[in-house]
């Protein structure tokens, strides 16, 4: 029996002709070849190439010397605010989903605002809001918590995290709500009805069963912060350090020093390799 | 009868008219203006330029396209006019461009400007230095000025009673202030860039060298580590603002006692009631950079006549003194002198109130030549971080 299917499976090789269906791969993969991979490809090759014309590793000796303080900030607001967003969404779409009240249910539809409001809009909104006399300041010296001589300094890493958290958090809540919803209320009742609390409920329930939406929403918001440059250039372009795209567009704008800013480009996708990696194996893994 | 030829030729005259009217319209020119800078050159060249250029010249129609601030709103322009004179076509697109001091010295390496503003009228108002040179580069001829734009320090009389005349005032002030002086770094915008220019300028004494004569020599970069370091311990004691806007914003709520801002912006804001109508300026020793930005017309401009009529229009002491003065708030492009008539006075007074056109002769510098000026912001991430 097996034998036969062998044979059957080589002679179909053997007689391997360009399946006509192929073309209708034609016009999303050329698209997809010519906007998105040669670019990328085009921009790591360049990266290695100096001033002169020349084959180096210069941009990178230069991107090392000058920005290695800011490719490690970016690298620990990523990694900080991927986490934080990832808790606090997690807290959230669990309070959701077991949780039914009003409030829960005008939550859950405000929640999602956010993610319609692009990040210029949230650097703008959060400029004025952490500013040292901005309106978070003013109301706590209202409320007496604070002085206004002496006011929270948001403008660094603290305030940069909140407004990620912000605009990340409800994108994250989405996914994660909706593996959430999935799960089977009998799992749950199983869980309370053998005594598990809260804690319990969440860490061995909701959380594993969970796993891979929780971690592809988490995938795809590390690779949008790597990736954000309005919200730290408005709220911290002029410090040092700064993140990497901040970076990207001062070495175009001033020096047009495409060079560097493609080698800053290349620390940014190793940023994300990982991440990337990670979310292919499990797209493939859930196609199979 | 005679009565009634009359009329017919009456008749046939005012329909020849009209009809020539009707093939002048179709010929009408629509000349592509481009333009770098912040929104508010958009604004300026549809809603102010657009309309009024085309009642002065009803067969033309401007069609303004912006491309954004800064340098990369120039680079956007150059880019564009040297693909099209890659194409080696006989006509290019671009008609007229607003642009940055940088572009020119792309732009004149290339050779893809034409020199057109000795044929204009205006040309004879035009004083400043910044129309033949632009960052070292001879540009007589090739580019017209519309406008300058200048930074200085703007400070809150309420709290700073002896403003420091200057940067090595300024460097006391700030150690008795901590944290009342505010700036936006090198990347969050030009208003810190300037402020770190003119660091330079007042560190060195060389703005000469560094700005007008040349030559750019590498031992001078080098020779920068002490006055960086100065820097680095100056900033100990300063506040980073979020941009431009961010110190400008910082003034006005009292976080910050003083900062670097562009003029213009600064009396924007004042004019839209964002800053404390109190608020002033000052030009501190040995002075700040300011630029200008130009008008130039491509080599192979389809409309070139339409294009130097239009910047003999934006460059006419009536236009200059009503929309780049009074509406926009910048300095002139061409001398202020010639505005005098044109302008109501407490306006030419309150543009003119704390920086006097004296001071701006003496205290209003140029950016550095363009090495140097790349050199000042590498040597800034060299050793201020």
């Amino acid at each position: 029996m097996g034998k036969i299917v062998m044979s059957d499976n080589v002679q179909k090789r053997r007689g391997f002709i360009f399946p006509p269906y192929i073309l209708l791969l034609f016009p999303a993969v050329s698209f997809m070849l010519l906007v998105y991979a040669y670019p990328f490809v085009s921009s790591v090759l360049k990266s290695f190439i100096n001033k002169e014309g020349a084959l180096s590793l210069d941009n990178y000796f230069k991107a090392w010397d000058l920005y290695l303080k800011d490719i490690l900030f970016t690298f620990s607001i990523t990694v900080f605010n991927t986490i934080a967003s990832g808790i606090v969404a997690i807290l959230l779409a669990v309070y959701f989903r077991l949780h039914e009240s009003p409030i829960s249910r005008f939550l859950l539809n405000l929640y999602r605002l956010p993610i319609f409001i692009p990040f210029v809009v949230v650097a703008q909104m959060m400029n004025s809001f952490l500013a040292p006399h901005g309106l978070l300041n003013v109301a706590l010296a209202q409320l007496r918590l604070i002085d206004l001589n002496n006011p929270l300094q948001l403008f660094n890493f603290i305030g940069l995290s909140f407004g990620f958290i912000w605009k990340l958090a409800p994108f994250t809540i989405l996914i994660i709500y909706g593996g959430f919803q999935m799960i089977d209320n009998s799992y749950i009742e199983a869980g309370r009805s053998a005594g598990a609390k809260w804690f319990k409920l969440i860490t061995r329930i909701l959380i594993p069963m969970n796993k891979p939406s929780i971690m592809v929403a988490l995938v795809l918001i590390y690779s949008q912060i790597v990736g954000t440059f309005t919200l730290p250039y408005m709220l911290i372009g002029g410090k040092i350090p700064t993140t990497i795209t901040v970076d990207i567009a001062h070495r175009v704008n001033y020096f047009r020093d495409f060079g560097v800013a493609n080698a800053l480009g290349v620390f940014s996708y190793i940023l994300v390799f990982v991440t990337a990696i990670y979310y292919l194996k499990t797209k493939v893994k859930e196609v199979k | 009868m005679k009565r009634a030829i009359f009329i017919l030729l009456a008749l046939v005259l005012i329909s020849a008219g009209v009809f020539a009217g009707g093939q002048g319209e179709a010929k009408k020119v629509k000349l592509i203006y481009m333009t770098a800078g912040d929104v508010n050159m958009l604004a300026l060249g549809q809603n102010v330029f657009g309309p009024e250029f085309e009642k002065k010249y009803p067969n033309i129609s401007l069609v303004t396209i912006h491309t954004g601030p800064g340098n990369a709103g120039s680079q956007r322009i150059y880019e564009k006019i040297l693909a099209e004179s890659k194409s080696n076509k006989e006509e290019w697109d671009v008609d007229v461009a607003m642009v940055h001091q940088i572009f020119m010295k792309w732009a004149m390496e290339k050779d893809l400007l034409l020199k057109f503003a000795k044929d204009l009228d205006t040309w004879k108002y035009v004083t400043s230095p910044f129309a033949k040179k632009a960052l070292g580069v001879d540009i007589e001829g090739y580019a017209m000025p519309m406008f300058h734009s200048q930074t200085a320090l703007a400070y809150n009389p309420k709290y700073v009673k002896n403003p420091p005349k200057s940067y090595k005032e300024l460097e006391e002030w700030v150690k008795k202030n901590p944290g009342k002086f505010g700036y936006n770094g090198i990347k969050g915008g030009m208003s810190g860039v300037s402020f770190t220019v003119g660091w330079v300028y007042a560190k060195t004494g060389k703005y000469q060298k560094y700005a007008v004569t040349g030559p750019f020599e590498q031992s001078e970069v080098n020779s920068w580590e002490g006055v960086f370091k100065d820097l680095k311990e100056f900033n100990k004691y300063v506040t980073f603002t979020a941009g431009n806007v961010g110190t400008l914003d910082a003034l006005n709520r009292g976080e910050i006692w003083m900062g670097p801002v562009w003029v213009d912006m600064f009396f924007t804001f004042m004019n839209e009631g964002k800053m404390d109508p109190n608020t002033k300026l000052i030009l501190p020793e040995p002075g700040m950079p300011g630029q200008p930005m130009y008008f130039v017309i491509p080599k192979k401009a389809a409309h070139a006549d339409a294009a130097k009529k239009f910047v003999e229009f934006a460059t006419s002491p009536e236009i200059q003194a009503k929309d780049i003065v009074e509406r926009f708030n910048w300095y002139p492009g061409i001398d202020g002198s010639y505005l005098k008539d044109y302008i109501p006075k407490e306006v030419y007074n309150k543009i003119y109130r704390d920086v006097t056109p004296k001071d701006l002769a003496k205290k209003g510098l140029a950016f550095p030549l363009a090495d140097y000026f790349s050199a000042i912001l590498e040597s800034y991430e060299k050793w201020v971080k």
